[in-house]
């Protein structure tokens, strides 16, 4: 299958490495994905004013764009965009009004047309692709690695876009249990990471982090799987800085699910890009003979 | 054991199909007899007498669906008028789900105690005929005219056979989850509900049965029927009551932040009863699921599932706060150890006693924190950990309980809409039944001859529930009044033994094993045969069975008995039908006595056979002692006049003498002002809908004035009343003129009124300072001349307090409303509501109250209950001048200070002006607060103790108009049982007075809580006080018997020379 | 206990609301309506931030409705991050989250900044994904 691909900024800069085990994994499941041309920013956090439809205008114009290549599906790798996408294409597909409105405002480009389906990936991986057929291709299964899911906000909230249940949530759970690892349940793996705090309030973002990871290492979790590249910053990197808040905190891996997808299909290590983390990933991998002689 | 023709693939309404081996299993017997079949020719065989079988078709006069606390009052009532009922259930037994309730608010009355009887009593009463585990599959026809097709489910157990000895489930292999208790233990594929369950029929549930014949092989009676078949009733009736209950919320799809289904220790509450339940999985014990454990901090959380805008309902489930503290209570009694908290929003303690009963529970020590948790999450030892904000003192908390409790809401049962289908009847957007008119008629579905009961029309505890099943009783039987109707059983003459010589026969009972495997049947039936006067005695293997009661009848005629003793198990369960068995064959049915040798001698003494043998022997022999006094009793009979008086005429009293003329019965509406119309007429509109006073009234009144079974009188008291149930004389005064009346019932609803403040809150002191009434008397009116820019109302006033501690149940509702009502009137008003819990909790009512806030922009503060709202008095105006109210608001922890132009004060309420007088009069019982006491808070509501009165409207407690209305149909109902029964039996077993004994004291007088004692001067000696027993009213309870100083009164049937005789017999002395 | 003492901004005190009162413009931004709130709790007991909010969310809800200026000052409406916790627990269906951004809009489009970005080190502003940036930008620029 061909499926369009929006990147979005981060994954070209700090989140390389999950754009990177994401392009191995479909190449390895016989998909093609194709990263669309004219994509914008997609407007990052959602409007939350009913009065102001300016902030629809990017995100709607990277739908649009999906139109012009003649697709209806796109597929995106980060929350954020994902959540805004769906979010904004959700709203026009609502009221008619807005988006007449929207579609008059930019007279430079077509008008969308509402056909456009916004996935996240793991979302194409559990509806298109299978967790079944997944498993079928394991060769390293993940043994013996504990593993906390952090699933965040943006996959979930709102309830009207989110991929799974917005209490409960079970998808990555049901992929890493494919994968061969166990899991370690955690109430707090849908709170927020701290999101842009990161910028001018380090602190709460790290004592974000040390919760959220807490809970999961006090029952036993070696390792933390999530999705966003945000989230990923905060819990790895800040995460770290919380040892220095926290005595006697030591901070466990954070892995994007698409590297551990990679590492348990058997791709060569070195596209996931470990070294962009600040707890190194590579370790409990080697300690666990997760890689394969 | 006989060869059965079984065979192993037939379909479910064929039979179960039967495991291999079994078939196998007795296949000796089989083959000798070389009568193996063949699996055709039986399926054939079976098909063919499936279509012989004729069509079953019962005529009767109402069809009522659900056998639950509702449905059984609704059939109890139309069948004690004589007409005769159909009443199906869904599930094996009836009770529905009061009987799941270890207990009941506010009075901790056992539920099950409280229900069973009746439960008894509907599945004995003549006029009644049972079908459980059956389903209205289809239904044609028009009011007074309905053919309804019932599909009534194999239980494959024979009834007719089936003792209830429990045989089966010991062996039964199979464990099915069980609903009845809530998913929390399990039961067999051959079960009953619960020990109390009636019919005690077994059930096998043909979906788990693996068709084993385990169960066959031991059912001493041969009550297995693995083939018998599914079939469909007609039913013809010409109204229908509708009261399938509801089901309760289940936060494993919704609401998962609190972890249900997903952590062990989080549980409903109504698996919380079962908990607390004697009969439930353990046995009473609070431990929690994942260890068993006794847990040492439980949390409840409130409104889970309701009050729900989104993830959930958006309504008040209305018995949550209740039950809550109820467990709570329960818990804290028995455990005073374990640590409780309620997290709550409001606890909507409306109802009677309900404040006072929740004010008891925090003195108890149970903790109520006012915050809504966010979220729960398991910690390692499978505590559970709340999150919240205790919004009162501002701080966010995390709890750690053991145990967590969520109180779930009512919610309609998924079966609604297809049985609405059926009936051709409307749904709200909720799913509960629709009414015609929620404050108009309340009871009537949106079709005419279907009528509403309980819990299918919205959250309803259980006696608004009760009220409203007679209510609907009353209107069910409105369409067949015309129709014969029959009171009671036919028997033969009674044969006068008064002069024979006491020949006793004694049945010995078996009770399959549970009786012959503890103790020496055998040995009891030649023990008792010994005894002087027994001419006949014999085991059998069940008593209650159709051919033992034959054999006792056919006894009595051979062997010219005159006393019969049966011992098995309760008199409480099985005397009536021993009783009946008596009266069939022309004896007194009081010369008969019970030996209860299961429950207390093989049953409580299962280990030791000899004393067990030894126990049975004794009390039988005690028994004999017994029933060699016994005398034949009789029962006065005596006629009703057949009218009813009904005191006061509002909203209550006019439906009620309504409901009482569409039954074809006479009233008397009386009435002490002017005109009919009570507090209505001084009301603008009405809550929840807004509907103007005038638009109910109005059309009431014409209906009342021009009915011709209803006399009204207006400007009219009851000055005086002689007489009892079923003839009464009462003199009423006119202006001057007094006037005789008679009747034979009475409904009191003379309503209530709002308290005198006496000066709190500046009242009178400031006209502008007014109560809710006078706000809509002046709103009405058009003579609140200023348009006021401030608007203060404060809830609460006068209520409680320490003088009235009680809540006014319609305050928060009215509030709201006029409110609206304000702010609709002057557009850019500020309107202020301080309340203390806002109790907003019957039928869109929930809803209401949410739209006024948003659309009208009310801003409520919620006071404490230690600090009132203080309203200051302009100096230089006091009389009219601007005002200032200071309140301390409770969530933000401040004092703010409001200006006024207008403050309404929400005022307390208490029994109408009347109470006293008729208190006195009718010898009936009143609270504190004015309000009359019925007979039972949970199942007598319209009752009260002493038959022939009965009670509805807010002279039981304040009402809004839909549960007054159901209440005053519902007494109507009550009221016309005796009147349509013409006649009427007392009790055999009365107190008798010996006159020559009697000092007239009185003692006896103050005691009787039925008020059939009176003193007065003896007949022949007037000089001399003497108590009297109106045997009409007497309900044999001994209780002055008992404190009667001088041995004056006997109690028949347990008179101290029967005791005596029984007390020797016991110690083993010869008399 | 006294009014909660919050930090004093004299642009924002001057704030003049459009229909005269700040829940009416808070409620034409958002279109939520405030006064269906019952002050249960649970926004501000689900909320990830707030032990580090001088306001809890319930309350900020409640000084709207109670008129209150000063909540504009109040470090809670930048603390939110938008994570839709409350939003999808309120029994009461109301979008706190968005009743938070109604209120950041008030000052934003008053053109009062509330970035201090740029005092961010280079070594952080290479490491810090560009949703972080972009996102902050948004909230607190406008």
């Amino acid at each position: 299958m061909k499926m369009l691909y929006f990147p979005g900024c981060t994954l070209k800069t700090s989140a390389k490495n999950l754009e990177k085990t994401a392009f191995a994994i479909m190449e390895k499941l016989g998909h093609e994905m194709v990263e669309m041309d004219d994509w914008t920013c997609c407007g990052v956090v959602s409007s939350l004013s009913d009065d102001d439809l300016m902030r629809h205008l990017a995100p709607l114009r990277s739908l649009i764009h999906v139109e012009d290549q003649g697709e209806d599906k796109v597929l995106t790798l980060c929350d954020m965009c994902c959540n805004t996408l769906k979010q904004t294409n959700l709203r026009v597909k609502e009221k008619a009004d807005d988006l007449e409105t929207l579609n008059a405002f930019m007279d430079q480009e077509n008008d969308y047309k509402g056909t456009v389906t916004v996935y996240h990936f793991l979302e194409f991986l559990r509806d298109e692709v299978g967790f079944k057929t997944l498993k079928k291709m394991v060769k390293n299964p993940l043994r013996g690695m504990k593993i906390m899911p952090y699933y965040g906000c943006m996959m979930l909230r709102p309830r009207e876009v989110a991929i799974d249940d917005a209490e409960d949530p079970q998808i990555l759970s049901d992929l890493l249990k494919v994968l061969g690892a166990d899991i370690v349940d955690n109430p707090f793996n849908i709170e927020c990471c701290g999101s842009y705090h990161t910028v001018e309030h380090k602190e709460i973002v790290s004592n974000r982090a040390h919760r959220i990871t807490n809970f999961a290492l006090e029952r036993g979790a070696d390792a933390i799987v999530l999705s966003c590249p945000l989230c990923r910053f905060n819990i790895d990197v800040r995460g770290k800085e919380a040892e220095k808040l926290h005595r006697g905190y030591k901070q466990i891996p954070v892995y994007y699910y698409t590297q551990l997808i990679a590492i348990a299909l058997g791709l060569d290590p070195t596209v996931c890009g470990f070294e962009q983390h600040a707890v190194d990933p590579n370790l409990l991998l080697k300690k666990k003979g997760v890689y394969r002689k | 054991m006989p060869s059965r023709r079984y065979n192993q693939k037939i379909d479910h309404d064929q039979g179960i199909p039967l495991a291999d081996d079994y078939f196998l299993d007795e296949p000796e017997l089989a083959i000798l007899e070389d009568k193996m079949p063949s699996p055709e020719t039986t399926v054939k065989g079976i098909t063919q007498m499936a279509f012989k079988k004729k069509k079953r078709v019962i005529d009767s006069d109402v069809l009522i669906i659900g056998a639950g606390i509702s449905g059984m009052q609704s059939a109890l009532d139309v069948a004690d008028k004589g007409y005769k009922v159909v009443i199906i259930d869904k599930t094996s037994t009836i009770g529905g789900s009061m009987v799941k309730l270890d207990k009941t608010f506010p009075t901790n009355d056992c539920s099950i105690c409280t229900a069973a009887p009746k439960m008894v009593e509907l599945a004995r009463h003549p006029n009644i005929e049972l079908i459980t585990y059956a389903e209205l599959n289809k239904l044609e026809g028009k009011k007074g005219d309905f053919t309804a097709q019932i599909w009534k489910k194999t239980k494959y157990v024979d009834p007719d056979k089936c003792t209830g000895c429990d045989d089966c489930t010991a062996v039964c292999p199979v464990d099915v989850i069980s609903s009845f208790n809530e998913k929390i233990s399990t039961r067999k594929a051959i079960y009953i509900e619960f020990p109390q369950a009636v019919p005690i029929v077994y059930t096998i549930d043909h979906e788990h049965c693996t068709g084993c014949g385990a169960c066959d092989r031991v059912c001493e009676p041969g009550a297995i029927t693995f083939l018998e078949k599914s079939e469909e009733i007609e039913v013809k009736a010409g109204a229908i009551v509708i009261a399938t209950g509801f089901e309760v919320f289940e936060p494993s799809e919704l609401r998962k932040e609190y972890g249900y289904g997903k952590y062990e220790n989080v549980m409903t509450a109504m698996q919380f009863e079962r908990l607390l339940s004697s009969f439930g999985p353990t046995a009473g014990k609070v431990l929690r699921p994942s260890d068993l454990n006794k847990p040492k901090k439980i949390g409840w959380i409130q409104c889970v599932g309701s009050r729900s805008e989104q993830e959930g309902y958006p309504y008040c489930s209305r018995v949550c706060c209740m039950y809550a503290t109820k467990e709570a209570s329960i818990v804290k009694e028995a455990n005073p150890g374990i640590n409780i908290n309620i997290y709550y929003m409001d606890i909507r303690a409306y109802g009677k006693d309900f404040q006072q009963y929740y004010d008891h529970a925090k003195d108890l020590g149970v903790k109520y924190i006012r915050g809504r948790p966010s979220n729960v999450y398991e910690n390692k030892d499978k505590s559970l950990t709340i999150r919240y904000r205790d919004t009162l003192s501002g701080k966010v908390k995390e709890d750690k309980v053991d145990l967590l409790v969520l109180s779930t809401a009512i919610i309609p049962a998924k079966d609604n809409k297809k049985i609405a289908k059926i009936l051709g009847i409307e749904v709200d957007e909720n799913g509960f039944f629709k009414q015609d008119s929620l404050l108009q008629n309340p009871v009537q579905s949106t079709k005419p001859g279907i009528f509403l009961a309980g819990c299918i029309q919205g959250p309803k505890d259980i006696p608004d529930s009760v009220s409203m099943a007679s209510g609907a009783a009353a209107k069910a039987v409105a369409p067949v009044k015309d129709r014969k109707r029959h009171v009671g059983r036919d028997f033969p003459p009674e044969k006068d033994v008064s002069l024979e010589e006491p020949r006793i026969g004694v049945f010995i009972c078996h009770c399959g094993k549970n009786i012959a495997s503890y103790l020496d049947v055998e040995k009891v039936t030649e023990e008792v045969k010994k005894r002087p006067n027994v001419v006949y005695a014999e085991h059998v293997m069940f008593a209650c069975s159709e051919d033992t009661c034959k054999k006792i009848r056919d006894t009595i005629k051979d062997q010219k008995l005159n006393r019969i003793i049966v011992a098995a198990c309760s008199p409480r369960t099985h005397g009536g039908l021993f009783q009946d068995t008596l009266l069939e064959s022309g004896l007194n049915k009081y010369l008969f006595e019970m030996a209860n040798i299961r429950n207390h001698c093989s049953w409580v003494h299962s280990d030791d056979w000899d004393k067990a043998t030894d126990k049975a022997i004794n009390l039988v022999n005690a028994a004999v002692a017994k029933v060699r006094l016994l005398e034949p009793l009789s029962e006065e009979e005596f006629s009703i006049i057949p009218s009813v008086l009904v005191i006061g005429g509002g909203v209550s009293g006019m439906k009620a003498a309504l409901a009482l003329a569409d039954m074809g019965v006479k009233s008397y509406l009386i009435e002490k002002e002017k005109e009919l119309g009570g507090r209505l007429k001084h009301l603008h509109s009405m809550f929840p809908s807004d509907i103007k006073a005038k638009d109910i009234i109005d059309p009431l009144i014409k209906q009342v004035t021009k009915n011709r079974l209803i006399t009204v009188m207006t400007e009219s008291e009851l000055v005086d009343i002689d007489g009892f149930i079923g003839n009464y004389e009462g003199i009423i005064k006119h202006k001057s003129k007094k006037r005789k009346i008679e009747f034979g019932t009475i409904i009191v609803s003379t309503g209530f009124r709002e308290i005198d403040l006496e000066g709190r809150y500046h009242y009178g002191k400031n006209k502008n300072i007014i109560s809710q009434t006078e706000l809509e008397e002046k709103i009405k009116e058009g003579t609140l001349k200023k348009k006021p820019k401030n608007v203060v109302i404060v809830n609460c006033a006068g209520a409680m307090d320490e003088k009235r501690p009680y809540c006014c149940r319609i305050g928060c509702g009215v509030a709201i409303k006029n409110a609206k009502l304000i702010s609709e009137r002057y557009p850019g008003v500020k309107i202020w509501l301080l309340y203390r819990d806002m109790r907003v909790f019957g039928k869109e009512e929930e809803e209401y109250y949410s739209n006024v806030l948003k659309n009208h922009h009310v801003t409520v503060v919620r006071y404490p209950g230690d600090k009132k709202p203080e309203i200051k008095l302009d100096k230089k105006d006091p009389k009219e001048g601007p005002m200032t109210v200071k309140v301390y608001d409770d969530i933000l922890n401040e004092e703010l200070v409001l200006d006024a132009d207008l403050v309404v004060l929400t005022v307390n309420t208490e029994g109408e002006v009347l109470t006293n007088t008729l208190k006195n009069m009718l010898k009936i019982p009143a609270d504190a607060g004015g309000f009359f006491l019925e007979a039972h808070a949970k199942i007598r509501p319209l009752d009260f103790a002493t038959d022939g009165i009965y009670l509805c409207g807010a002279a039981h407690y304040p009402k809004n108009l839909v549960d007054s209305i159901a209440q005053a149909e519902g007494a109507a109902s009550r009221a016309a049982i005796p009147i349509m029964q013409e006649k009427m039996k007392g009790e055999g077993q009365v107190a008798e007075v010996n006159d020559d004994l009697c000092s007239g004291c009185q003692t006896c007088e103050g005691i009787c809580p039925y008020s059939a004692i009176e003193v007065k001067p003896r007949q022949d000696k007037p000089d001399h006080l003497v108590a009297t027993v109106n045997r009409a009213l007497c309900k044999g309870c001994g209780a002055c018997a008992a404190a009667c100083p001088s041995g004056a009164i006997e109690q028949k049937g347990f008179k101290n020379k029967q005791i005596r005789v029984m007390v020797d017999a016991l110690l083993g002395k010869e008399n | 206990m006294a009014r909660k003492q919050l930090p004093k901004n004299k642009e924002i005190s001057k704030i003049v609301f459009k229909k005269g009162e700040l829940v009416k413009e808070v409620e034409d931004i958002c279109g939520e309506n405030l006064f269906g709130c019952y002050q249960c709790g649970t926004c501000s007991a689900g909320c990830p931030y707030v032990d580090d909010m001088d306001l809890t969310p319930d309350e900020v809800i409640r000084y709207v409705v109670l008129d209150r200026q000063e909540v504009l000052s109040s470090k809670t409406i930048w603390l939110c991050s938008a994570c839709f916790t409350c939003a999808e627990r309120c029994p009461r269906d109301i979008n706190i989250t968005k009743i938070m951004e109604a209120l950041r809009q008030i000052i934003l489009r008053r053109k009062i900044d509330h970035s201090y970005a740029q005092k961010t080190s280079k070594k952080e502003r290479e490491a810090i994904p560009q949703i972080a940036f972009v996102s902050l930008f948004r909230k607190n620029i406008g």
